[in-house]
């Protein structure tokens, strides 16, 4: 179980052009360089140009402080900013992706980044002038996601704005759906079977931050059910 | 005729793109509008005069090819107008009357609109997606 300090989550909540990684005493391992290249033959996209080349080693984040440990670090004291540098909110996608296809401390990260790939593939084969996905909104998930690696994977789907939207589904027509939006917020739906009127269901649906999002939902026992 | 009311009998047709269907199923983002949207698209299966089910479904699968591209894993959500609006009327917590009305386009006679739906309705786009009762490949 990851102990998380959430006063080193990134915010990114007023800024959706920064970068952010959560961790608790585990190490994330993000390499950038081949990993647009691979991206970009994955989707079979026309290589930009300049292809570019940030790289960040190992980062490791724990408890006790940031214990971070570069090789080659352009630029940029705080790692966590790199994005910064992109415009292109295309790359700010594909480096997501890549992070997730990375974060050891999400247990499906490989089949989550596939199915990532798979959407925006999806939609930029529909539309190629379309976003494909909103980089926001994936951060805004990819946030969520370390401050809760014990969550089973959801089904996930682009909102017709090209938000992520995570359905959890279980026994008795439970559902828990969460709709990222770019700006850090998050709408969720709960619908959850009533205990003391059988056959009858409890239907709710709020807005939150995605941070405090498990907390607002706690009292309707959600985590008894997405969670592993 | 544009703006008459489907009957609650009959069903209609809802183009899921293949970025709002998981693992060969339809998920509610299929019903939820983009920000510049009033109504959610739909076909009006009956108008097409059919014999079958399958006829139908070959019919609108010829729609959406000659107007848009159909991405491999699009699917059409078949929904019947009474379900949905019933629904949506008595388990939407604002008791949300949904309205089905025909509005048909020069290359798509059957074309139809959902309307009263909000950009906010994830609530609702989940409760239609309960009422769905056929999911069928959306390719030729």
């Amino acid at each position: 179980m990851l102990e998380l300090d959430s006063h080193k989550i990134l915010k990114d909540f007023d800024d959706p052009a920064t970068a952010s990684i959560v961790s608790g005493n585990q190490s994330i391992e993000d390499n950038f360089p081949n990993s647009y290249q691979d991206i970009r033959g994955w989707i079979n996209l026309s290589p930009k140009s300049p292809i570019k080349t940030h790289r960040v080693s190992i980062i490791g984040v724990n408890l006790d402080g940031y214990d971070i440990h570069k090789d080659d670090w352009p630029e940029k004291e705080d790692p966590f900013t790199q994005v910064d540098l992109l415009n292109n909110e295309e790359d700010q996608v594909q480096e997501l992706i890549f992070r997730i296809r990375k974060s050891r401390s999400i247990p499906y990260h490989e089949s989550l980044a596939n199915r990532l790939l798979a959407l925006f593939k999806d939609a930029k084969e529909e539309d190629p002038d379309s976003l494909g996905i909103a980089a926001g909104s994936l951060r805004n998930f990819y946030n969520f996601l370390h401050l809760h690696t014990n969550l089973k994977r959801p089904a996930i789907s682009l909102t017709p704005d090209y938000n992520i939207y995570a359905s959890w589904r279980g026994e008795q027509n439970r559902v828990f759906s969460v709709h990222f939006l770019p700006n850090g917020d998050v709408r969720f739906v709960i619908f959850k079977p009533n205990d003391r009127h059988p056959g009858r269901q409890i239907r709710l649906s709020g807005i939150a931050t995605s941070d405090i999002l498990m907390e607002t939902v706690a009292p309707d026992s959600v985590s008894d059910w997405i969670s592993e | 005729m544009k703006g008459e009311k489907i009957p609650v009998q009959n069903h209609i047709a809802r183009f899921c793109r293949p970025m709002q269907v998981h693992d060969g199923q339809i998920q509610a983002t299929a019903f939820m509008l983009r920000a510049d949207e009033e109504s959610l698209s739909v076909n009006w299966l009956e108008f097409l005069n059919c014999s079958s089910r399958k006829c139908e479904i070959t019919k609108i699968r010829t729609i959406y090819s000659e107007t848009f591209n159909v991405g491999a894993r699009a699917k059409i959500a078949v929904l019947n107008v009474g379900e949905v609006c019933e629904k949506v009327l008595t388990e939407s917590p604002d008791g949300r009357n949904l309205e089905v009305l025909h509005d048909p386009l020069v290359n798509d006679q059957s074309h139809s609109e959902i309307y009263n739906l909000k950009q906010d309705d994830e609530l609702i786009a989940e409760l239609i997606l309960e009422t769905v009762r056929e999911a069928h490949s959306a390719r030729i």
